[in-house]
């Protein structure tokens, strides 16, 4: 066994930590208070091929698979969660779905410039009776000549309102339930019918945009189904099953930047005469955080290597978000403890990240969900490998 | 048009710690990075290589853990890259590391610009430049701003000269040393990070191969004594009225500075 990571991924680390620490850094404030990503820093990441990490050069990503992947959403959700939102849901599921799913024809006109970062990516699943029970979807698509007409609303989609293209999961045969019944497809922003509804007002990841879409009898040509018909339930649970463990991946790096800020805090704020760094109650916090980022960097990369292998991962990836988003939940709270009436202020990052933080265990399958999803593979010891 | 650029493998200061107290520097993480300096060197050939079309070549001189500084240069767009190694260049001084460099530097030939770093950031000694320059009897600019044109084998350079800017014009082949203020060196694409160590290649190249014997390579310069340099004192105070006190200070700074 062997746990350093091989030297291009040690570069990598390194380019990432620069580049974030030069142009995110800076922005990370305004992001939050303004609730926007200044699209130059799209374009930037766009070029250093930032947008398109885990996916191979053929497909215009960087081919750094799910580990290089993992590495950035670390590096990057240590400072900025509103652009790690942004960019994770471009490519760890908008883009993933046409990664996965797609054709070599879609793969060529959708994922190459996704990857490059030219195009952003939303993934619209949810919708207002539609969320973590995602086989009860309304949308409906129905065959029209050499189109299917879409007709419904999607709900709490980040990066809806600017998102060029979006993979869009529609009921095609209610008789068949999610498989068989569903199909997943590519939604052009310009397709006639389409339109973005209202923006969501957040409490944390404010910079990330959150919008409702608003299918009224949009026509979309028969060439951009996504994969097979039918097979849109799956491509999506396929796609959800990787965004998990990236996921994990974006809570260890606010957990560690979580811990970095409390240990330095704890050295310098003096009380009662010493730095409260002396103090046990604070050693215990430190040593409690600490070793829960420890297990869950084992748990995010064993599960990232897994996935490079081939595999199955599925109740690992539901173990990364889970714990992750929970690991975080407890990190920040220490921190904000930590550093006291400073941590409550608004002009300190702890408060930002306080909010920030929260929907880790909500958006791309609420912690409930991941409890079941490891549960149903405990309970079935042949496994619910779900192939396409 | 072949550009080549010499660079240094340097222990990443982010990493140690040094105790003025005690005359030790902690080392707490063993680092390495390229010389800062020398990224501007190659940002500058880069730079060349997008509007031009230059071949850029990174080239260095060192231990084998080198080859990291050398896959770097490739990920940050060189064309080739060449490690120079070999256990009898362990102790060079300053002038054997021209020589080395130099000979190597030949060997890869039909070169028209030599581009370095001015000074490197660990030993501070800001040789290798006009040492390289001397050997292969070279034009040389040194602590050049901006390569601002390049035509018919003539190229321009904007160099710092006595507290302004200065613009000469060399013929090529030459050497330029670039300022570590001249440019902001690029962040290395992904793609070509992933590439730099699964897909390409480093050329490692011996005493044998470079022609040369250890003889040649036996330092003119020995190592004494390292030592700490003294405290800085705290400089002159000027007191008095602000209007008074900044006449005195611009008449100090005029007797100091020569313009």
């Amino acid at each position: 066994m062997d746990f350093s990571f091989p030297k291009e991924y040690q570069l990598f680390r390194r380019m990432v930590r620069e580049f974030v620490e030069n142009e995110v850094r800076p922005l990370a404030e305004e992001i939050d208070r303004e609730h926007y990503v200044p699209f130059d820093a799209i374009v930037k990441a766009g070029k250093v091929g930032l947008m398109g990490v885990p996916f191979p050069q053929k497909y215009g990503g960087i081919g750094a698979g799910e580990t290089g992947y993992c590495i950035f959403m670390e590096e990057i959700n240590r400072v900025c969660p509103s652009l790690a939102a942004v960019i994770g849901a471009h490519t760890s599921i908008g883009s993933m779905a046409i990664y996965l799913g797609g054709t070599e024809e879609q793969k060529q006109k959708y994922l190459v410039p996704l990857a490059r970062g030219e195009k952003v990516a939303a993934f619209a699943l949810t919708e207002p009776e539609a969320g973590s029970d995602a086989a009860a979807i309304k949308t409906r698509a129905v065959r029209d000549g050499d189109d299917y007409i879409l007709n419904g609303t999607k709900t709490f989609i980040t990066n809806g309102a600017h998102a060029d293209v979006m993979s869009v999961m529609a009921v095609t045969d209610p008789t068949l339930g999610p498989r068989g019944g569903v199909t997943a497809f590519i939604v052009e922003k310009e397709f006639p019918g389409f339109q973005v509804g209202t923006s969501e007002n957040k409490m944390g990841i404010r910079g990330s945009n959150t919008a409702e879409l608003i299918f009224e009898d949009c026509r979309v040509p028969k060439e951009n189904v996504l994969g097979q018909f039918g097979a849109g339930f799956v491509t999506f649970m396929k796609s959800l099953d990787m965004g998990r463990i990236s996921l994990g991946a974006a809570c260890l790096g606010g957990a560690d930047a979580c811990l970095e800020s409390s240990i330095q805090w704890a050295k310098t704020r003096q009380q009662f005469g010493g730095p409260i760094a002396h103090k046990q109650s604070v050693h215990f916090m430190i040593a409690d955080m600490a070793t829960e980022i420890e297990a869950l960097r084992s748990l995010v990369y064993r599960t990232a290597w897994m996935v490079d292998t081939g595999q199955p991962f599925s109740k690992e990836a539901a173990m990364c978000k889970v714990y992750g988003s929970e690991v975080i939940h407890r990190c920040i709270d220490s921190t904000l403890q930590i550093h006291g009436a400073l941590g409550y202020s608004r002009d300190f990052w702890v408060e930002r990240a306080f909010r920030d933080q929260r929907i880790t265990e909500i958006f791309e399958g609420t912690s409930e969900i991941q409890r079941i999803v490891i549960a149903t593979h405990l309970f079935r010891p042949e496994g619910v490998r779900i192939s396409a | 048009m072949r550009v080549i650029v010499p660079i240094k493998q340097i222990l990443d200061p982010a990493g140690f710690v040094v105790h003025r107290r005690m005359e030790q520097v902690f080392v707490n993480v063993e680092n390495y990075i390229i010389n800062p300096n020398d990224k501007n060197a190659l940002e500058e050939a880069l730079r060349l290589k997008d509007a031009h079309g230059a071949e850029v070549i990174a080239l260095s001189l060192g231990e084998p853990r080198v080859d990291d500084a050398l896959r770097e240069a490739l990920a940050m767009g060189a064309d080739q890259a060449f490690l120079l190694t070999d256990e009898a260049f362990a102790e060079v001084d300053t002038g054997a590391a021209a020589l080395t460099l130099g000979k190597a530097i030949e060997r890869i030939g039909n070169y028209d610009l030599i581009l370095t770093g001015q000074r490197a950031l660990d030993t501070g000694a800001s040789q290798i430049g006009p040492r390289l320059a001397e050997y292969l009897g070279l034009p040389q600019v040194l602590q050049v701003q901006e390569v601002s044109g390049l035509d018919n084998g003539k190229l321009r350079a904007r160099r710092n000269w006595r507290g302004g800017y200065v613009e000469v014009e060399v013929s090529l082949p030459a050497l330029l040393s670039m300022a570590p203020e001249a440019n902001q060196p690029r962040y290395p694409h992904g793609a070509r990070i992933m590439n730099a160590y699964r897909e390409w290649e480093v050329t490692t190249w011996g005493l044998a191969d470079l022609g040369l014997t250890e003889e040649e390579l036996s330092p003119l310069i020995r190592l004494q004594r390292e030592a700490f340099p003294p405290e800085r004192t705290r400089g002159e105070l000027i007191t008095g009225e602000p209007a008074e006190a900044a006449k005195e200070l611009a008449q100090v700074l005029r007797e100091a500075v020569d313009w």
